[in-house]
């Protein structure tokens, strides 16, 4: 809390202004470091292990937070080379990025009718798509695997496609119904006024100015896809079609031998491409939003 | 394009009322276009979420070897179980506190790093994401091997410096610490990704407006900051909520449900029942038997964001 | 009444035996036609093992001129429970499965008959364990999967020479040695008194002994059989809940004390805690298959150098090795049942079993006793002969976990890790053990409900 304080600075007078500012700041950089520390120490623990053979993990006189006294490229090497890792890299990201596509083709619309435009049945439809969510996806699979099955897309990532949206779609277009809804009831009339239609609208005005919670769903959209373990891992059974989680685990885990290095150097890199298109994404939405609509 | 908006606003407030023929024509039109926008969603619900479900719910009715009609007799068989009272028990102080603790943290460092200076925001945010985008599934491995009874650093740490060695997983109240540490962990970041979404959409002319009204920073907080964010923090915390409540992983990861089924969560126990041990209907029972605690609040709660929709 | 049917179901059972087996001798291959098979097999954790399972059923194929097609279903994270129920439930899927042990009880009913494939096996290699027999026949008596030699394992003790000899002077290379001279006065004494003692021993020494007491199957396993070996049954053939009893209290009482010479840290591990504990050279004995000892020899050969896989501790009611078999099921949906059938018995035939035994190192155990003399076992090393005692060669006999009981009532005292949760209340939370086996009891009568 102590950084909102940076925010009664008009109030207070100019030397001890600067002075409360550089403390909120300090204070703020303080918490955030402490939380860092919490959020980074497992993937700063994969990181070590990682470079370290099997041997010198099972070793238990060296000290496991400290890189490896031999670093070994092995595991990197191994993962790429030895198993079908590129395979499930190639895979997911061909299923994540139909799955975002189709995510927001789907929820984008059905939010701004539901949140703005209304309908017969609307209200139950909106409340109805988020209970969806009651239903486990351990339990959804059983009836699922009759749909892909009778569709014939069992054992291909086209499946996965299909059975995706499930998990990204309901909250998607709430998160994007809350956006609409904050947005000031003007502006369409406005619109209305000048003429536009409702797609105009929608492209125009509403997707504009409800972008940061657009790149937010598109964020929660992309990570589900690129995280889901449970549907791959009763609809896949060919490695030349499955992802990258279930198939990180079900090749680098054998009965009750467990390949660390390589499972913590494919966790690192598992995470690359989000961390960098999230980072990506953010930017652009912050630098977009400060310049332009909050300021106006 | 987002220049274009704030004129567009003081257009509107500025605008007489539009005449009545073209606004009740333009009424007329919006049902059907709004419903045909819906129309996507419609097919994915009904095709991939509510004929699976009602499936679901068909199945729990049934006995073990779904050849026999049962009606509610799963339900009132686990009502007479002691161990499904414990899993009820555990999964609310699971998914509770996990909740809890994950909205505080998003929250705070939202916050914190909203207030940063614009520089050094995008460092701060890349790491603090780290967690969420490693997939669950290999995070929580890596978690498993970190507490593991025999290696865990942690406590290879611990024993460096003359501390205690800790039985992470092998004790009840530690193993149930440490799969809501872990869904902590790996969900924060997901409501700061929300919070700061959320925070950067507030109008920074409201605050502007505030602060002439003499708002301090608590008012300011209390008043604007999370009236405006209250969509999305119901939003948000209902998915945690319902998600964490249907959580599999960490606990199957970390615990399997042990030591003595202290850590069993509705999904871990209802696949431990249905698919293992070959009682599907009543593993789907289990799994159903949070839809009517959570639906009445996801009911209220969605029924919040829509009503401040049309008070706006 | 009720003794009249069995007699007449046995009746027929016999009649139909005696003319399986006059009509299939030598084993009659059904005609089918040539076509697909496709198989959900486990997927092996020996590097190798996978690509003899494909090399023989490819051999197969060529001959038979079917296009076979594998796919190799891990058990990590129960993928292969979910594949096989999801293709239970939707009626589609592979053509031949393979389960785990309860798994063909559970999906009995969409699995064919393969009788046949048995009866043609048994006339060749002789009588199957009891253990498999009851983990694969169905209310009707019919057999519903073919045991595997691929994954099925037995967990008997391995333990370390060397801190046996200096801790307890007690020599495992002498009372199981490597070769058929056994003495069977050491034998003997090798019961659950002895292992207590040498387990305090240890305990003190440093070297604790690693027995699991988690909710996975390693743990079930030996405690099952530790139960067993002190008589204790949960519920019997009958249905009626035998657990509140004077031989399940010994048992408990036992446990009580071997858990306090174990690491407190056993009611976490999971499948791979006593593995992980045997290689680090803390442990000086599990209860596991030889691949915690394949690990060390990878990770750490100074501890692989020092293992010895032996019996387990005999019991007041005898000795039990726990066993967890694999089968080969054949969905009653499936496109080529005639020609699954006999791709069954080709693997399962002894000269194709003995290699996937030597693909597998020894980890392997096949159902039939006849096979247990594969080189693989004389062979494999260092030290020498170290798993030669893997596949029974005494008096110890296989048992599964929740045996006698009905098949779907067993199945969850074991999914359910019933006996280790007791044992854990007890050991660990303090609880009275009449309090405890009261819960069992309770626990029991839920599980028949049907």
């Amino acid at each position: 809390m102590t950084a909102v304080a940076a925010d009664t600075a008009p109030v207070i007078r100019g030397g001890s202004l600067r002075r409360s500012r550089r403390w909120a700041l300090i204070t703020s950089y303080v918490c955030l470091a402490l939380f860092a520390i919490f959020f980074l120490t497992p993937p700063y623990y994969q990181l070590v292990t990682a470079t370290k053979s099997s041997e010198e993990i099972s070793n238990q006189n060296t000290d496991p937070w400290l890189p490896s006294f031999a670093p070994t490229s092995e595991n990197i090497v191994n993962l790429w080379t030895k198993t079908d890792f590129p395979i499930y890299l190639r895979n997911t990201s061909i299923v994540t990025a139909c799955v975002v596509a189709l995510t927001m083709i789907i929820s984008v619309p059905a939010a701004f009718a539901l949140g703005r435009m209304r309908f017969w049945g609307s209200g139950i439809l909106a409340t109805g798509v988020f209970l969806t969510y009651l239903v486990p996806d351990s339990l959804l699979f059983l009836p699922l695997f009759k749909v892909v099955g009778s569709l014939g897309l069992l054992n291909s990532y086209w499946g996965l496609m299909l059975v995706y949206p499930t998990l990204t779609v309901p909250f998607c277009t709430w998160i994007m119904i809350g956006y609409f809804q904050s947005i000031p009831k003007e502006l369409d009339e406005a619109a209305l006024i000048d003429g536009a239609s409702h797609l105009q609208m929608l492209f125009k005005i509403f997707i504009p100015v409800a972008l940061p919670g657009l790149i937010a769903a598109t964020i929660f959209a992309f990570t589900v896809s690129w995280a889901e373990f449970v549907y791959p891992m009763a609809f896949i059974f060919n490695s030349s079609q499955q992802v990258l989680t279930a198939g990180t685990i079900t090749t680098l885990v054998k009965a009750d031998v467990y390949q660390w290095g390589m499972i913590m150097t494919a966790a690192l890199i598992a995470a690359a491409p989000p961390l960098i298109l999230y980072a990506f994404l953010m930017d652009y939405y912050i630098a977009g939003l400060t310049a332009g609509a909050t300021k106006g | 394009m987002s220049e274009t908006i704030p004129r567009t606003l003081i257009a509107g407030k500025g605008a007489a009322p539009a005449r009545p023929g073209s606004l009740y024509r333009l009424s007329r039109q919006r049902s059907t276009i709004a419903f045909l926008f819906a129309l996507p969603l419609l097919v994915v619900v009904g095709g991939l979420i509510v004929y699976p479900g009602i499936y679901a719910m068909y199945l729990s009715t049934l006995n073990r070897t779904q050849t026999r009609f049962l009606g509610l007799g799963n339900y009132t068989f686990l009502l007479s179980r002691d161990t499904f009272w414990a899993v009820v028990e555990q999964s609310v102080i699971f998914a509770g506190t996990a909740v809890l603790l994950k909205a505080l943290i998003g929250i705070v460092t939202a916050h914190l790093v909203n207030n940063l200076p614009s520089k050094g925001q995008r460092k701060w945010r890349g790491m603090l994401l780290i967690p969420w985008v490693i997939p669950l599934s290999l995070s929580t491995l890596g978690w498993f091997w970190l507490l593991d009874p025999t290696y865990s650093a942690f406590n290879w740490f611990f024993a460096r410096i003359g501390g205690p060695h800790i039985p992470w997983l092998s004790d009840p109240m530690w193993a149930r610490f440490c799969t809501i540490l872990v869904n902590v962990w790996f969900g924060a970041p997901f409501f700061l990704i929300m919070y700061l979404a959320a925070l950067k959409s507030v109008p920074q002319q409201l605050y502007e407006a505030a602060a002439i009204d003499g708002a301090n920073a608590w008012q300011k907080l209390i008043h604007v900051t999370l009236p405006m964010m209250r969509n999305i923090i119901s939003i948000t915390v209902l998915y945690s909520l319902i998600v964490t409540f249907a959580n599999y992983d960490i606990v199957r990861v970390l615990t399997s449900g042990g030591p003595r089924n202290k850590t069993h969560v509705f999904a871990t126990w209802a696949f431990q029942l249905g698919i293992a041990s070959g009682d599907i209907p009543l593993g789907a029972s289990v799994s159903l038997f949070m839809f009517p605690i959570l639906g009445i609040s996801a009911i209220f709660i969605l029924r919040g964001v829509r009503r401040r929709g049309k008070e706006i | 009444m009720k003794t009249n049917t069995v007699s007449r179901r046995k009746f027929l059972k016999r009649a139909a035996l005696a003319t399986t087996a006059a009509v299939a001798a030598p084993y009659m291959r059904t005609s089918y036609s040539a076509g697909k098979l496709t198989l959900g097999c486990w997927d092996h954790w020996v590097p190798g093992a996978n690509d003899t399972l494909t090399a023989i059923v490819n051999e197969w194929g060529a001959k038979n001129h079917v296009e076979c097609h594998i796919d190799y279903i891990t058990s990590v994270g129960d993928k292969d429970l979910l594949t096989a129920s999801a293709e239970a439930e939707a009626k589609t899927g592979h053509d031949i499965m393979q389960h785990r042990a309860w798994q063909v009880q559970v999906h009995r009913d969409v699995l064919e008959p393969v009788d046949d494939v048995i009866n043609a096996l048994v006339k060749d290699h002789g009588p199957i364990a009891t253990i498999s027999e009851y983990l694969a026949k169905d209310r009707h008596g019919k057999w519903k999967g073919v045991p595997t030699v691929v994954g099925s394992q037995v967990k008997p003790c391995c333990s370390r020479i060397d801190l046996y000899k200096q801790y307890c002077g007690v020599d495992v290379t002498k009372i199981f040695p490597f070769g058929d001279n056994r003495d069977q006065a050491l034998v003997d004494s090798w019961n659950w008194d002895l292992y207590l003692s040498t387990a305090e021993k240890l305990f003190k020494g440093g070297f604790p002994v690693g027995l699991p007491m988690g909710q996975t199957s390693d743990a079930i396993d030996w405690v099952g059989a530790l139960f067993r070996s002190y008589g204790a049954v949960f519920v019997d053939e009958k249905d009626n809940v035998t657990v509140d009893s004077a031989e399940t209290r010994a048992a408990l009482e036992y446990a009580q004390k071997i858990m306090k010479f174990n690491p407190p840290d056993v009611y976490a591990w999971d499948d791979a805690g006593n593995n992980k504990w045997l290689i680090s050279g803390k442990g000086s004995s599990i209860m596991n298959p030889p691949s915690a000892w394949a690990v060390a020899k990878r990770d750490n050969i100074k501890v692989a150098e020092q293992c010895w896989t032996h019996d387990m501790p005999r019991g007041p009611k005898g000795r039990f090795a726990p066993y967890l078999p694999f089968y080969y099921g054949v969905w009653t949906f499936a496109q080529n049942k005639a020609a699954a059938m006999d791709l069954i018995h080709y693997i399962v035939d002894k000269p194709q079993a003995k290699r996937q035994v030597a693909a597998s190192v020894g980890y392997d155990l096949p159902a039939f006793k006849s096979y247990y003399d594969f080189d693989t076992w004389k062979t494999v090393e260092p030290p020498k002969g170290t798993v030669y005692n893997y596949p029974p060669r005494g008096d110890e006999e296989l048992s599964i976990t929740g045996y006698p009981a009905r098949a779907d009532v067993a199945a969850q005292i074991y999914n359910q890790s019933l006996q280790t949760v007791m044992i854990g209340k007890v050991a660990q939370g303090g609880e009275k053990i009449d309090d405890v086996v009261k819960w069992a009891k309770n626990e029991c009568e839920g599980y028949l409900r049907s």
